[in-house]
């Protein structure tokens, strides 16, 4: 099974609010010093996913990127998880595009790479929280999608049947290959890189496309980020005291329960 | 194109909450643009939701079919469709759910039109639509202008307060035609009964447990603690991702947005990821034993300890305290 897989790169979503800082225009989270960017979770969920498949039932998984130049660093990470082959869009014109430039551009890159029996994105980037680009891909493609996807059930010829997750369980849900699944992080545990992996990915090339190279035509965004505002936290809960932790625990009872709440 | 289309939301033929909140947002937008409010269900049987979804529509759309029911991304996506084409909006509003999340991307994307999704605050400045929505787990705000003949936007819940706002002037119901077999097929839902039947998002009422539990085997003293003061159980990503509990108990940003009372935070660190699930709650508990746990910025009352001491304590004495 040939297998396409999204990466972004994310500055890292542990980063405490008081510690991100923001570029001068305001529109960019920078990771702080020393806090070096990261592989997507739900993304590598998905690599995770790929591997799994590919274990299974063969074939070939590409990662698949676009940012500026220092994304190679997820993209090598991936190769270094068990990817073979990894590919960067790195047209400064692209990389601060809106849902619809990106997945487009994702798109236009997969139909130069030569379509694969299943692409697999994160359910969101957990910096931008947007959740959009994987359908704009998919519509691009015209590939039947699912997300979020919680289990790949099963494989039979080309049709899988996996889980999509609801609000009181999960949906068994059959979908035809080719197609888009955009995974959630129920689904797997992501693996580190072995040593093998790693000696891998120092020798990995990795090629940078350009719009012109995937044939993309310029877009006008739809969605035009104005600013970013940190949202600080600064207050500070009254503690409840006692002389051990049951009566601390009695006494938020009788704090409640005076507050009408219990 | 003109005008604001609002789409409510159905939960086992009853109108959800949420879609009241919709319909208040709605209308502020619609009145800030002075174009005409409408209003939307999608389902199977709407009569009696549409009888609660008061919004003062000029007009509420009922799209109805069979197969509307249960959810599809590819019905979800032609019956909106059927709407949008009825009273060609200049905004749709959505409520920012599981089903949303994947059908409204793909509709923007076959409209070709801009989108933003889960916004906590939305503003007309002259023809502009702007948004507000928090991203980077709820960390930062961004802002930002919606361009498009349809502008769609889904909201995030329990952030506008419901009303009850007056009937419709009007019912259009439009029968939905099945589309053609598409290559996405539900087999069927599994559901895994909320404890007690409470829903999260509906609860009053909430103890949630975090990974500080330690592990599946303690995780009788959430339960315990949730069941002596009648609340609905909820938990941080961790926990269901390791299966502890089923993800329908988890509370976040890529869980459920929960507007409880009470919320009571129990070894849980208080990432921003689960904040953004919480913000509406009234009263945030934490218990944690690290008192500089970030749970203890959002919580208005913390206790620092180990839950396994503080709990009991709790337990026994709000059992005393409800006789
Ligand atoms: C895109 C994205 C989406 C996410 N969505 C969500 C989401 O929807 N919901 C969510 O919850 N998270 C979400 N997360 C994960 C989030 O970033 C945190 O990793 C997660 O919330 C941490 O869970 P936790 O607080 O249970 O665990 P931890 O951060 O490990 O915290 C455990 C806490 O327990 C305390 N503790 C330990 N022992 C005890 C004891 N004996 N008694 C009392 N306290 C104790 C510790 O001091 C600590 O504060 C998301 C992350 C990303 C990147
Ligand atoms: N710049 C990018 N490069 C590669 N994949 C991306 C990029 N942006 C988004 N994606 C994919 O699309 C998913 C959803 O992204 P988003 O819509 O930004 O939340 C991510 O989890 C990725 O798999």
């Amino acid at each position: 099974m040939n297998i396409i897989v999204t990466v972004k790169q994310v500055a890292d979503p542990n980063i405490p609010p008081a510690h991100i800082q923001l570029d001068p225009d305001g529109k960019r989270i920078i990771s702080p010093f020393g806090v070096p960017p990261v592989m997507n979770g739900y993304d590598a969920n998905a690599l995770e996913e790929a591997i799994r498949l590919k274990e299974a039932h063969g074939g070939k998984i590409t990662v698949l990127g676009l940012g500026d130049d220092t994304s190679r660093e997820s993209l090598k990470m991936a190769v270094a998880m068990g990817a073979d082959t990894a590919i960067l869009i790195n047209d400064p014109d692209l990389v601060n595009g809106d849902s619809a430039t990106i997945g487009r551009a994702l798109a236009a890159a997969i139909k130069k790479i030569g379509m694969p029996d299943l692409v697999l994105c994160g359910r969101q980037a957990s910096d931008t929280d947007g959740g959009q680009v994987l359908h704009w891909l998919a519509e691009a493609l015209d590939l039947p999608t699912v997300a979020p996807v919680t289990k790949i059930e099963a494989v039979a010829g080309n049709e899988l049947t996996v889980h999509r997750l609801i609000e009181d369980g999960y949906q068994r849900i059959k979908v035809e290959l080719p197609a888009l699944l955009g995974v959630s992080s129920e689904i797997n545990e992501a693996r580190h890189p072995s040593v093998r992996g790693t000696m891998a990915a120092g020798r990995a090339m990795i090629a940078g496309w350009k719009a012109a190279d995937i044939g993309l035509a310029p877009q006008t965004p739809k969605v035009e980020l104005r600013e970013l505002q940190i949202q600080l936290r600064t207050t500070k809960a009254e503690l409840i005291e006692g002389a051990s932790g049951a009566e601390k625990g009695a006494a938020l009872a009788n704090k409640l329960h005076e507050l009408g709440l219990i | 194109m003109a005008g604001v289309l609002v789409f409510g939301d159905t939960v086992g033929g009853k109108l959800a909450p949420a879609s009241l909140e919709m319909a208040v947002a709605g209308a502020a937008l619609a009145q800030a643009l002075n174009e005409p409010l409408a209003g939307a269900l999608i389902g199977d049987g709407l009569d009696a939701a549409a009888a609660e979804f008061a919004g003062g529509f000029t007009t509420l759309h009922l799209l109805e079919g069979k197969h509307l029911r249960p959810y599809t991304a590819r019905c979800a996506i032609a019956a909106a469709r059927a709407a949008i084409e009825a009273c060609k909006p200049s905004v749709v509003l959505f409520p920012h759910t599981l089903e949303t999340r994947e059908w409204v991307p793909r509709l923007a994307a076959m409209l070709d039109t801009g989108l933003v999704m889960d916004c906590t605050a939305l503003a007309a400045e002259g023809s502009d639509l702007v948004v507000s929505k928090p991203v980077y787990g709820g960390g930062v705000v961004a802002q930002y202008v919606v361009r498009g003949v349809t502008r769609l936007v889904t909201v995030r819940t329990g952030v506008f307060e419901g009303g009850a706002g007056a009937a419709s002037a009007a019912v259009n119901k439009i029968a939905v035609a099945e589309p053609a077999a598409g290559r996405v097929t539900l087999i069927d839902e599994q559901k895994m009964q909320a404890e007690g039947g409470v829903r999260l998002k509906d609860a009053t009422t909430i103890v949630s447990g975090g990974r500080g539990l330690g592990g599946p085997d303690n995780w009788h003293y959430i339960e315990e603690a949730a069941a002596s003061i009648g609340g609905a159980v909820g938990c941080s990503r961790p926990v269901a991702d390791s299966g502890w509990v089923s993800s329908a108990h988890q509370v976040g940003l890529s869980g459920t947005s929960v507007k409880p009372d009470l919320y009571i935070a129990v070894g849980i660190s208080g990432a921003v990821q689960h904040l953004a699930g919480i913000s509406n709650s009234s009263t945030v508990v934490a218990i944690n034993v690290d008192g500089d746990a970030d749970m203890f910025t959002r919580a208005n009352y913390g206790v620092v300890g180990d839950y396994k001491e503080v709990l009991p304590g709790f337990v026994a004495r709000a059992k005393q305290l409800r006789g």
